[in-house]
């Protein structure tokens, strides 16, 4: 399998490599999460009780409330935020979010490659958020067995 | 490249002490992960203050330590001391009622904590006023001023109501900008990104307040990441109160900062104003279907006892509560039921003079202040089974947080509910009504 590469715009540097959770609908804020956990707790959402503790958050942009940064700022502070952050545009709310993590975020992704539709949940991610380089190097390689993908 | 003004530069290099330069150090960051050229100046900002549930990750009772890594994103503490002299600054919801706990069953600790965070946002300059709509008690920026708002129905009103330049940001940068008089010139602080991107055909019958709420979710819905929508459709008598429960509900259920109504908003006097010569990206329908989806995903199915009511997200003007006050008249709400209305003190003390909190308590409601039930959170709403709302915002959130059952409809069958104590199938929206 060739890997599937893609390329935005690097805004906060650092090269990592994990666990994809993608949720092609955002999280909604004030509430979406449980910031002590990371546990995605919105009503009705697609990821519903899984953790962006450690993940590679994909996500076309934010959604909902201005307090949306607070919530993923409050998860970094509690050890349960993002191992890194992919952003298909970027909107105000999660520029704020990469100001506050400081964890490799990636933004602005071309018409055609857009990281929620190429990346999937489980998939191993390599982030470069200087570059702006995302890689698939593996996928759905986490992904758990009968999983919640 | 972000280029910056000898003010800037100098507060950068700690003339205006640690808080500023700590401030500022964090709009540049933030100005540069936006790919902003420069920054502008903010004079009007609503910011979040209060001992809220999420600074709890922190695990220390020091506010200045809490206020540090929480909002300044720093290990170091700076005490909040101040605020940009040449801004109109006030403060947001908080998890407290301005005046009472034992009704929400919150210890006199909880509440003294948030009094402390009240007191030092006070003293740095911060108004208290404690509510969602800080329209109602002024804060209203004009065309062309730069504002920071933590409510993000705000953001939306600002900029397609009034005409004035402001972005969702977050609750961290808001005290940034309230701090350091700063925003990064980006997204809706310049004048050629406020055009419409999609044009939205409404072609469902939207007349009251609850299907201007139900429409503000089914566009927010449908609508792509970072659109400017321009709306469409055949309406009449549309007033404030409706367009408020609109952009509260097209705020929450997406990013957008800015929306245009054909021919009520003021840079949308026709279609082709909106767009400012540009083709629209693409083109959304909403029809009857859409809003009838709409409420549908806002209100549990089925019947059952109902504990408790809140009307008032986001916080009613005093022609609501006056409202509210008509329809009550000489009734009494269940006792089984939690009657609560939520607005801002300057409001109640309006109702208070009026008459209209008298009616209301002698039917059994309560008037109340400075938050709302999402806002206080669990500790308060776990105690109920039951529970019934005027808003898709209020509702969908308090829904992520319960197993009980919430319902949704408008505000006279929400006070006809309490009354009954219980949400029966005649209760449910239709759109036959």
């Amino acid at each position: 399998m060739d890997a599937i590469t893609m390329r935005g715009r690097g805004v906060v540097a650092g090269v990592v490599e994990g666990e994809a959770l993608v949720c092609p609908n955002s999280i909604q804020g004030w509430g979406g999460i449980d910031p002590a956990t990371g546990v995605i707790k919105e009503h009705g959402h697609v990821n519903r009780g899984l953790s962006i503790k450690g993940k590679i958050l994909v996500m076309p942009g934010s959604r909902g409330s201005n307090g949306w940064s607070c919530y993923f700022g409050a998860a970094g502070v509690a050890g349960a935020g993002p191992l890194a952050m992919i952003i298909t545009r970027i909107d105000s709310s999660t520029g704020v979010a990469a100001a506050v993590l400081q964890v490799p975020t990636v933004v602005d992704f071309k018409p055609g490659e857009d990281p929620c539709v190429l990346i999937a949940t489980g998939d191993r991610v390599h982030v470069d958020g200087e570059t702006g380089v995302v890689e698939v190097v593996g996928m759905g390689a986490f992904a758990e067995p009968g999983g919640a993908t | 490249m972000l280029r910056l003004t000898e003010y800037e530069e100098g507060v950068l290099e700690g003339k205006e002490g640690r808080l500023k330069q700590v401030s500022l150090q964090n709009v540049v960051r933030y100005a540069t992960i936006l790919g902003a050229e420069e920054l502008c100046e903010v004079t009007k900002a609503t910011v979040f203050c209060g001992a809220h549930n999420y600074l709890s990750v922190c695990r220390s009772d020091d506010i200045d330590e809490v206020f540090s890594r929480m909002n300044l994103a720093v290990d170091e503490t700076i005490p909040f001391d101040r605020t940009y002299d040449n801004s109109y600054i006030q403060s947001c919801v908080c998890p407290c009622d301005q005046h009472e706990h034992e009704p929400f069953g919150q210890s006199a600790e909880f509440f003294a904590k948030n009094a402390e965070y009240l007191e030092q946002a006070r003293k740095a300059g911060v108004i208290i006023a404690g509510t969602c709509a800080p329209y109602l008690t002024g804060w209203l920026p004009v065309r062309g001023e730069h504002f920071v708002t933590t409510e993000s129905s705000v953001t939306l009103m600002g900029n397609s109501l009034w005409g004035a330049m402001g972005n969702s940001d977050g609750i961290e940068a808001a005290f940034w900008s309230a701090i350091c008089g700063r925003t990064p010139k980006w997204g809706n602080h310049v004048e050629e990104n406020r055009a419409g991107t999609h044009l939205v055909e409404v072609q469902a019958e939207v007349n009251t307040v609850l299907e201007w709420d139900l429409l503000g979710q089914a566009i927010g819905m449908v609508l792509p990441s970072g659109a400017v929508p321009v709306i469409s459709g055949r309406f009449s008598l549309v007033t404030f109160q409706k367009l408020k429960q609109f952009y509260t509900t097209l705020a929450v259920s997406s990013n957008c900062e800015m929306c245009h109504i054909v021919g009520v908003t003021p840079d949308a006097r026709t279609v082709d104003d909106a767009f400012r010569g540009k083709t629209p990206a693409g083109t959304l329908t909403i029809d009857e279907r859409a809003i009838v989806e709409s409420y549908e995903a806002s209100c549990d199915q089925g019947v059952g006892e109902v504990d408790f009511v809140s009307l008032g997200c986001p916080h009613y003007d005093i022609d609501q509560i006056k409202e509210v006050a008509q329809h009550l008249e000489g009734k009494r709400v269940h006792p089984g039921v939690n009657l609560m209305i939520w607005t801002v003190y300057p409001i109640k003390a309006m109702a208070d003079v009026n008459g209209y909190t008298r009616i209301i308590e002698e039917a059994g409601g309560h008037i109340y202040t400075g938050s709302c039930p999402s806002t206080m959170g669990s500790v308060f709403l776990d105690s109920y089974t039951g529970q019934v709302f005027d808003s898709v915002k209020q509702a969908g959130s308090v829904k992520s947080g319960t197993e009980g059952a919430v319902y949704y409809g408008d505000w006279q069958s929400c006070l006809d509910v309490a009354v009954a104590g219980k949400w029966e199938e005649g209760r449910r929206w239709m759109r036959s009504r």
